[in-house]
């Protein structure tokens, strides 16, 4: 007797922000037992197979293509002995302070300005055309403009990693924001929530999954604008470590890095990950 | 009519809905009155406005004539005397249900352990007790619209809206939650302007149902059941739906609801 209509409703009814996949949540489609994951498996091992013989065969030069032992052995001696004055764990510091340290700034920027993208007409008009003027400049592109402003120091390198992460996360803010369901909002506010109250209370939380997903997006920007960063007058670092090696056409530690960089790129995402399920463990059961 | 502001009323005077971009009224010349301690039913076809009224009353609509008033101040904006239960509960999923409950309390900066007292009293009165825990994901439909009810009932509100609360559950969760809604209305002397589809469920519970029709919304009748005194008198509410004066009533609404509908 009771049909429920939705035709007097107000159309923007969304109750998750968009944008927002929550990869764990969906089942993964399994055809014939065969899961992706076993292909990606053997994909890999084509490839190091592919490469090892190429390098054993001498298909191409050892001093252009080293072969996955030489590298591996590299590995091990950089991470004791190091490679231009410091080891490897030094450079993998020193690029994880870097990138970490433009999260935060990119963070404390770019949360605030997603937020008046989200909820006002006039944070929207300032701020979207400036970000989508900066979203595709190339970080390379801006580098030269950073030093000639900041100097050569660490905030230069900083500040470039931070221009890359600024765009993810305030536009992911913006559209968690803009996702947060009408009715939401108006039930804090029938409980008595100030507009401010409302935000706090009720449009951050909601906006969470989403600025965490930007968070995973802009560490992956960050990361791959390390090696930019990292050009000019760096000391330390896996960027420069690499830019060194390749100077010296040391390609085994050039090889090295980028397998380096790839894997913490990988171990950053998969911690995000993790850090999603704890923080948003509401995303997609709603 | 003037009212004694000395008597809390939620009032809707002559109110008449507009929105933008649209051609005609939602809405033309409703009145609505609600007192503390009546049970207000809103029923009607699609498209009839009430859930517009509600907004209006809600504070979340401003009408484009006519007047609404709470305690003859009138409704500028949303406020926690006028407590709103949504048809979608509107919970916050990153708060525990008791979390959920204590939300207003929060606002006003009551201490934790205070407000955690206070909401678990509150899902006591549910028949929730116990589930304070919970995540709203972890909780059904029902065990939801009750956490809804409770949270809005922590406001302290002197009056509360419900829009079609109860819409999205099955009839069997429906029929004991109604008895909830009773049961709490009848302990407490709060006044409750309510949207429903349901027109068994407005002859249950409404001291006065008011009958919509669409195009554009306007009142055309107005009914005073008397069930739901009669259930606060301690009658079962199994008796009053099997009462014939019920199945009379339902056929009298009825008639009244689809009048003028080209079949």
């Amino acid at each position: 007797m009771t049909v429920s209509s939705y035709t007097e409703r107000p159309a923007h009814k969304i109750d998750e922000a968009d944008g927002l996949s929550v990869p764990w949540s969906r089942p993964r489609p399994k055809r014939h037992g065969i899961s992706a994951r076993a292909v990606s498996a053997v994909t890999i091992l084509v490839v190091l197979a592919v490469w090892a013989l190429s390098a054993r065969l001498q298909l191409v030069s050892p001093v252009f293509l080293p072969s996955p032992v030489a590298v591996w052995n590299k590995f091990i001696v950089v991470a004791r002995d190091g490679f231009v004055d410091a080891t490897l764990l030094q450079h993998v510091v020193a690029s994880l302070g870097r990138v970490f340290a433009a999260l935060v700034a990119a963070i404390v920027v770019g949360v605030p300005v997603g937020l008046a993208i989200g909820i006002s007409t006039i944070g929207r008009g300032i701020f979207d055309p400036l970000l989508e003027f900066l979203r595709p400049i190339p970080p390379l592109a801006y580098l030269p403009l950073v030093i000639i402003w900041f100097g050569i120091g660490e905030p230069s390198k900083i500040l470039v990693i931070a221009i890359a992460m600024l765009a993810p996360i305030a536009l992911s803010t913006a559209s968690g924001v803009r996702g947060v369901s009408q009715e939401r909002i108006n039930a804090a506010r029938s409980l008595g929530a100030t507009r401010g109250q409302a935000v706090r209370h009720v449009i951050l939380p909601s906006a969470l999954p989403a600025i965490l997903t930007g968070l995973r997006i802009a560490l992956g920007a960050g990361w791959s604008t390390l090696v930019a960063a990292e050009l000019v007058a760096a000391t330390r670092g896996l960027g420069f470590m690499i830019q060194s090696a390749a100077q010296f056409l040391v390609t085994d530690v050039v090889v090295m890095g980028i397998l380096v960089i790839a894997a913490i790129a990988f171990v950053l995402e998969f911690t995000i990950r993790r850090i999603e399920r704890v923080l948003v463990p509401w995303a997609g059961r709603e | 009519m003037p009212h004694l502001v000395l008597d809390p009323h939620l009032a809707l005077d002559k109110v008449s809905i507009h929105y933008d971009g649209q051609p005609a009224p939602a809405v033309e010349r409703v009145s609505i009155d609600v007192a503390k301690g009546d049970f207000v039913v809103l029923v009607g076809r699609s498209g009839c406005g009430k859930t517009s009224l509600l907004n209006v009353a809600a504070g979340l609509v401003a009408p484009a004539r006519g007047r609404a008033t709470i305690n003859g101040k009138p409704i500028a904006a949303p406020g926690s005397d006028r407590a709103v239960v949504f048809q979608n509960d509107a919970l916050f999923p990153w708060l525990t249900a008791r979390e959920n409950v204590a939300f207003a309390l929060r606002l006003r900066g009551i201490r934790p352990a205070e407000r955690a007292r206070r909401a678990d009293e509150l899902l006591e009165l549910v028949k929730l007790g116990g589930a304070g825990d919970k995540h709203i994901w972890e909780l059904s439909g029902g065990m939801r619209q009750r956490v809804g009810l409770a949270r809005a009932l922590a406001a302290e509100p002197e009056f509360l809206l419900l829009d079609e609360p109860l819409g999205a559950l099955d009839a069997l969760t429906r029929e004991r939650m109604q008895t909830t809604l009773l049961d709490l209305w009848t302990a407490s002397d709060v006044g409750v302007l309510m949207v429903t589809h349901g027109i068994e469920e407005a002859l249950v519970l409404a001291t006065r149902i008011v009958v919509l029709a669409p195009g554009p919304g306007r009142v055309v009748r107005s009914f005073e059941p008397g069930f739901s005194t009669r259930y606060a008198a301690g009658e079962a509410i199994r008796t009053i739906k099997a009462d014939p004066a019920f199945a009379a009533a339902r056929g009298e609404l009825t008639d009244a609801i689809f009048e003028g509908e080209a079949a």
